[in-house]
């Protein structure tokens, strides 16, 4: 088989990622593509996709605080869920300023990381 | 009646300016970890950073390279990259009517799609609207490009430099997923049905997990979460 050929080459990491990574991702893209297609911009079926594409974020985020992976592990789970917290609350508090809510909740999360790491 | 190139050219400006004020720089620092992770595998710097090119999706490519360190099957690794990214759909759906044109071939449409990704489609939901519909794509253009350009940049980074950083940071740059997408997503919620949508993906998140398992649960939380924050917010419109 060609795919086990390739596995043994310079090219495997390429090849890899192509086939693995890159396809499997895209195909949504392409998906979305196709499925927009005559759908006008206010149509109600774009507000349903909005919502679970909205829903779906929220998700990714929870996951990721919740069953966080690598270094972020370490870090306890108040300590996680408060950054996001004390981001979003610096976020509104100065007129959705972005810096501020990545700033304050970077600078609790670190800070937290670095004490746990200390103690 | 194409317009003329010089006012495109200003408006990918005002987009790669948009990016460079700051969204551009989480996502490239939220990236760093990935040229580790392709390191580790002992994949090429240019592999790592195709990765970001191509991939375009943080966590698709942490999946993909963790699972090559675990020796997961590749067939494996596939579903599960394919999984994470479903999102992907429903963002590609929502965007792309924003950004239609005149002559629009179906290659700039795939395009278009291919920069989709959480910072960008968020960002963009949110600024659009107030860009002329005739300048919104170079916009756009514009905007995704500085971020991948510079997040490929930081892959390349990453790839020599993550192992050397203490824990605390390494923690406080896989945090920026998360929080960026949390603010980003939030920014841009406007109606009662938006925010609905937002606290029902949070609540079902380890419900669908449970339910589901890892890698459906994520599609269960869009499907249930989003519809009903649909109907609700469907409902409290029509009352109005």
């Amino acid at each position: 088989m060609s795919l086990a050929d390739a596995a043994g080459s310079a090219l495997w990491p390429y090849v890899a990622l192509i086939v693995f990574g890159f396809l499997p991702s895209e195909i949504w893209r392409v998906l979305g593509v196709v499925l927009s297609r005559g759908l006008s911009d206010t149509s109600p079926i774009l507000v349903w996709v909005r919502a679970v594409a909205t829903a779906l974020l929220a998700a990714v985020v929870a996951k990721l605080v919740l069953n966080p992976s690598g270094a972020l592990a370490a870090v306890p789970l108040l300590a996680r869920a408060g950054g996001i917290i004390a981001g979003a609350a610096a976020f509104f508090a100065t007129g959705r300023n972005l810096v501020a809510g990545v700033l304050t909740g970077e600078a609790l999360l670190i800070g937290a990381a670095w004490w746990v790491g200390q103690g | 009646m194409a317009g003329p190139s010089w006012q495109d050219r200003s408006w990918l400006w005002q987009g790669a300016r948009a990016a460079l004020s700051f969204p551009a720089w989480t996502v490239a620092l939220a990236l760093l970890g990935v040229g580790s992770l392709a390191r580790d595998v002992g994949h090429p710097i240019g592999a790592a950073m195709m990765s970001t090119v191509l991939i375009w999706a943080g966590p698709a490519q942490v999946i993909f390279y963790a699972g090559l360190a675990t020796g997961m099957a590749p067939a494996a690794i596939a579903v599960a990259v394919s999984l994470s990214s479903i999102r992907f759909l429903p963002m590609t759906m929502s965007l792309l009517p924003m950004l239609r044109r005149p002559g629009q071939g179906t290659g700039e449409q795939l395009l278009v799609a291919h920069f989709v990704a959480v910072t960008v489609w968020s960002e963009s939901m949110r600024r659009l609207p107030d860009v002329p519909q005739e300048h919104r794509v170079p916009f756009y253009f514009g905007f995704a490009g500085a971020c991948l350009l510079l997040s490929t940049v930081a892959t390349g980074i990453g790839y020599h430099l993550m192992a050397t950083l203490p824990v605390a940071l390494a923690a406080g740059l896989l945090f920026l997923t998360p929080l960026f997408f949390t603010l980003s997503v939030t920014g841009g919620a406007r109606r009662a049905a938006d925010w609905l949508a937002i606290g029902l993906g949070f609540a079902l998140q380890p419900i669908m997990l449970a339910g589901l398992g890892d890698g459906l649960d994520l599609l269960g939380v869009g499907l249930v979460g989003g519809t009903l924050a649909f109907l609700v917010g469907r409902l409290s419109e029509a009352r109005r």
